[in-house]
């Protein structure tokens, strides 16, 4: 952070208060001035109507104490007249005071409150009562009628006292008024103060009012206007997917909104950007590609767009062919019906494909591969089609080559294996005679010579290996020519190794091995031909035994490995040359011929323990070992 | 020879037709019966007569071949079989050099009793030949007069 002026920071603490904060200020400002100015206005009027209601009073001060004096002296007159005529008329004005001077007195009390007035008052007041005192008694002495002297001097003391009273009363109540004045003059000087001053206070009021605001709505304007306008014209830029202008980052709503409007330009920039990338990379793999004719159509199947492969396949270049209908391509004979046909398909399942003969612009016919892709938009209108097109004439052609040589293949092989089949039969049926009437001279041997029993027994001898070579040549005849008999069952593998294991003892024996029997601990379950498994196990034990002439023994395994199950024969013997190995599963190839013309065998063995093992999906191989051969096949597993 | 149920002398006595084109498995059959005992003996060797053979000599058992030419062993088993009159027990012992499943399930299921591969073990021939005639021999016994 830099230091930042203090202006700069109480502008930031403004713009940075949330926006409630900142209606409530602009709004409240002014309100609160208005308020302050309402008082002023309240307590100055109030200031004015107590001062008018003093000049009020101070008037009707001055009333009250004039008509206590003019009541006082009408009915002192009153009272000199009743006394010098004796006439009751005269007493009019004495009884009009008596009546109404405790009102008057009474109003005048409650209406005084300077201090030197009530000061005047009361002696008013005590005058008052001394004079009405005086006057009841010169009333009363004028009406006694006795017309004494003690009488008359008394009437004289009383209306000499009495006329002393009023004096002093005259001079209180003109105190009374001058003081009066004086107060008057003072309290409409105030009035007027007053008046002046809520003049002054209302101009003020005003001023502070304007300023307010004023300053409300620079606050408003520099916290909120003049920032939405910049997010506003931010909003433009970003609608219009130019780059937004700066904004500083404050921490209310606007300045928020501000950086996540920064935030989706920068988003969707870096989105169109990649969008851009995207489809120039495509167009340039499309238009690039060579192999394949890639180019779209309209719904109506007019060609909109062509590449390099298009190009090449086709022969068009893209401005001669674009604008027109796609049915070019097709030969006459399914010019026709084919296109609309393929439009068709692809509209109703979203894609066709097709494969047959095209044109090319010169008129040449080439072997197609067609995929035709209906393209929707968002709504689901139909925007056209895709269309991929392969060269698939050489692959055709290589392909159709590659299909007749395997048919002569397999034809080959099928006159093949009809031919060994029919000759294993045509050989069988003279065999049957041969060892038939050798097996009845054997039964009669006794009465031969020793030399007679040899031939029988020779006889005898070579009609078994021929009939050996004669069964396993049928069983490989009839494998290849499709024929095998697979009785295909479950096995539990442990429980078939163990009958092999008897069956196989006596051979192992013979040639002085010992046979071990490795069972996996959990057994294993095959689907396969049990005959031939066991046959397979028998041949591959045999071999081992036949041809182990150095080592000790034969071990029969098996294990289960992912999704197969693979059996093992392994012996300690020589072992097999490298160089043999790749001609262990060659028909009649007997290894080692020459040396080991004393091993009995047909040399099919392994042959047809191949083609076993195949015809059950599994595979056989060999593996040479430190000492001795080691041969295993596998068969698959069931779980 | 193992115990048997019947007298072996009537087993003996039991008529036997053998079919098969080959001279030479014929004179073996032939032979092995001899050589056994069998008295009542018949070969042929053209099957085209078999059917009449069979009618005329009505024989309580015929050791028939397969592969033969013009009329093979399957007309044959058919041929018999359509006229053995209903409980009549004619086994047929079938011997061929076709050892394929296809061949044994079809002449078993076209009637036969029995079936032997070429070439034969003649002792395991001459045994099955026994027990099928004990086997009619018994089933006369039992079959209500």
């Amino acid at each position: 952070m830099t230091a930042s002026s203090p202006a700069r920071t109480i502008t930031g603490y403004w713009t940075d208060r949330p926006l409630a904060f900142k209606g409530l200020v602009v709004v409240a400002l002014p309100l609160a001035i208005l308020f302050g100015a309402l008082i002023s206005l309240y307590l100055a009027s109030n200031a004015e109507t107590r001062a008018e209601d003093d000049v009020r009073r101070a008037f009707a001060i001055q009333r009250d104490t004039y008509q206590v004096h003019a009541l006082l002296a009408e009915a002192a007159a009153g009272a000199r007249g009743y006394v010098l005529t004796g006439q009751p008329r005269f007493l009019e004005p004495y009884r009009k005071a008596e009546a109404e001077l405790p009102a008057t007195m009474n109003r005048l009390d409650g209406e005084i409150r300077d201090a030197e007035v009530r000061r005047g008052f009361e002696r008013i007041r005590r005058a008052t009562t001394q004079k009405r005192e005086g006057l009841k008694t010169i009333v009363a002495l004028a009406g006694t009628r006795s017309r004494s002297q003690q009488n008359a001097d008394a009437l004289e003391a009383a209306l000499i006292s009495n006329k002393i009273v009023l004096d002093g009363m005259r001079r209180d109540i003109e105190n009374i008024q001058r003081r009066e004045r004086v107060l008057l003059d003072q309290r409409q000087a105030k009035v007027e103060d007053v008046r002046n001053s809520f003049l002054v206070l209302t101009a003020i009021s005003a001023v502070v009012g304007l300023l307010g605001s004023l300053a409300a709505v620079y606050l408003f304007s520099t916290g909120i206007v003049r920032r939405v306008r910049i997010l506003e014209h931010n909003a433009e830029l970003l609608a219009s997917g130019e780059a937004l202008n700066a904004i500083p980052d404050d921490a209310d709503e606007i300045g928020i909104l501000g950086q996540r409007m920064h935030k989706a330009s920068a988003l969707l920039r870096a989105r169109e950007q990649a969008l851009r990338e995207s489809e120039e990379r495509f167009r340039l793999v499309v238009e690039g590609v060579r192999d394949y004719g890639i180019f779209a159509l309209s719904p109506d199947g007019n060609v909109v767009s062509w590449n390099l492969g298009a190009e090449r396949i086709k022969g068009w270049k893209l401005d001669e062919i674009v604008g027109q209908h796609f049915s070019h391509f097709y030969p006459d004979e399914t010019r026709d019906f084919l296109p609309a046909q393929m439009l068709e398909r692809a509209r109703a399942a979203g894609t066709a494909e097709d494969e047959g003969w095209r044109m090319r612009k010169d008129g040449t016919r080439f072997w197609a591969n067609v995929v035709i892709t209906a393209l929707y938009d968002d709504t689901g209108d139909l925007r056209g089609f895709a269309k991929v097109t392969r060269d698939m004439t050489e692959r055709r052609r290589s392909e159709q080559a590659l299909r007749a040589a395997r048919e002569d293949a397999d034809a080959a092989n099928l006159a093949k294996s009809a031919f060994l089949s029919r000759t294993s039969h045509e050989l069988r049926t003279p065999l049957s005679a041969i060892l038939g009437f050798g097996q009845l001279l054997e039964l009669d041997s006794n009465a031969f010579s020793p030399h007679h029993r040899e031939s029988v027994n020779q006889i005898m001898k070579a009609g078994s290996h021929l009939l050996a070579l004669i069964n396993d040549l049928l069983d490989i005849s009839s494998i290849e020519a499709g024929g095998a008999e697979l009785r295909v069952e479950l096995i539990d593998m442990n429980a078939l190794l163990l009958e092999v294991h008897a069956l196989a003892s006596p051979i192992v024996s013979a040639a002085g091995l010992k046979f071990l029997l490795i069972l996996p601990p959990n057994g294993v379950k095959v689907l396969a031909d049990r005959r031939r498994v066991t046959q397979v196990i028998l041949n591959l034990v045999a071999n081992a035994a036949k041809y182990n002439r150095t080592g000790t023994l034969v071990e029969l395994s098996c294990a289960q490995t992912d999704e197969a199950v693979r059996v093992s024969v392994m012996d300690d013997g020589e072992g097999i040359k490298a160089a043999d190995v790749s001609r262990l599963f060659t028909p009649f190839d007997r290894l080692g011929e020459q040396t080991r013309a004393k091993v009995e065998g047909t040399g099919l063995g392994l042959a047809l323990s191949k083609r076993l093992v195949e015809s059950m999906n599994g595979q056989i191989g060999f593996e040479q070992r430190d000492q001795g051969a080691c041969f295993w096949f596998t068969l698959d597993a069931v779980n | 020879m193992p115990a048997r149920l019947i007298n072996n002398e009537d087993i003996l006595e039991r008529r036997i037709l053998v079919i098969d084109d080959e001279d030479a498995n014929v004179l073996l059959l032939a032979s092995v019966l001899e050589r056994e005992g069998y008295s009542d003996v018949h070969c042929l060797t053209d099957p085209e007569q078999a059917l009449a053979s069979y009618v005329a000599l009505a024989p309580d058992l015929v050791l028939l071949d397969l592969m033969m030419p013009k009329v093979d062993g399957f007309m044959l088993l058919e041929a018999f079989a359509r006229h053995d009159q209903p409980g009549e027990f004619r086994p047929v012992l079938v011997l061929t050099a076709d050892t394929t499943l296809q061949t044994r399930r079809r002449a078993l299921a076209l009637g036969a009793k029995d079936f032997v591969a070429k070439p034969f073990d003649i002792i395991e021939v001459a045994l099955r030949i026994a027990n099928l005639l004990e086997t009619g021999i018994l089933y006369e016994r039992l079959r209500p007069k």
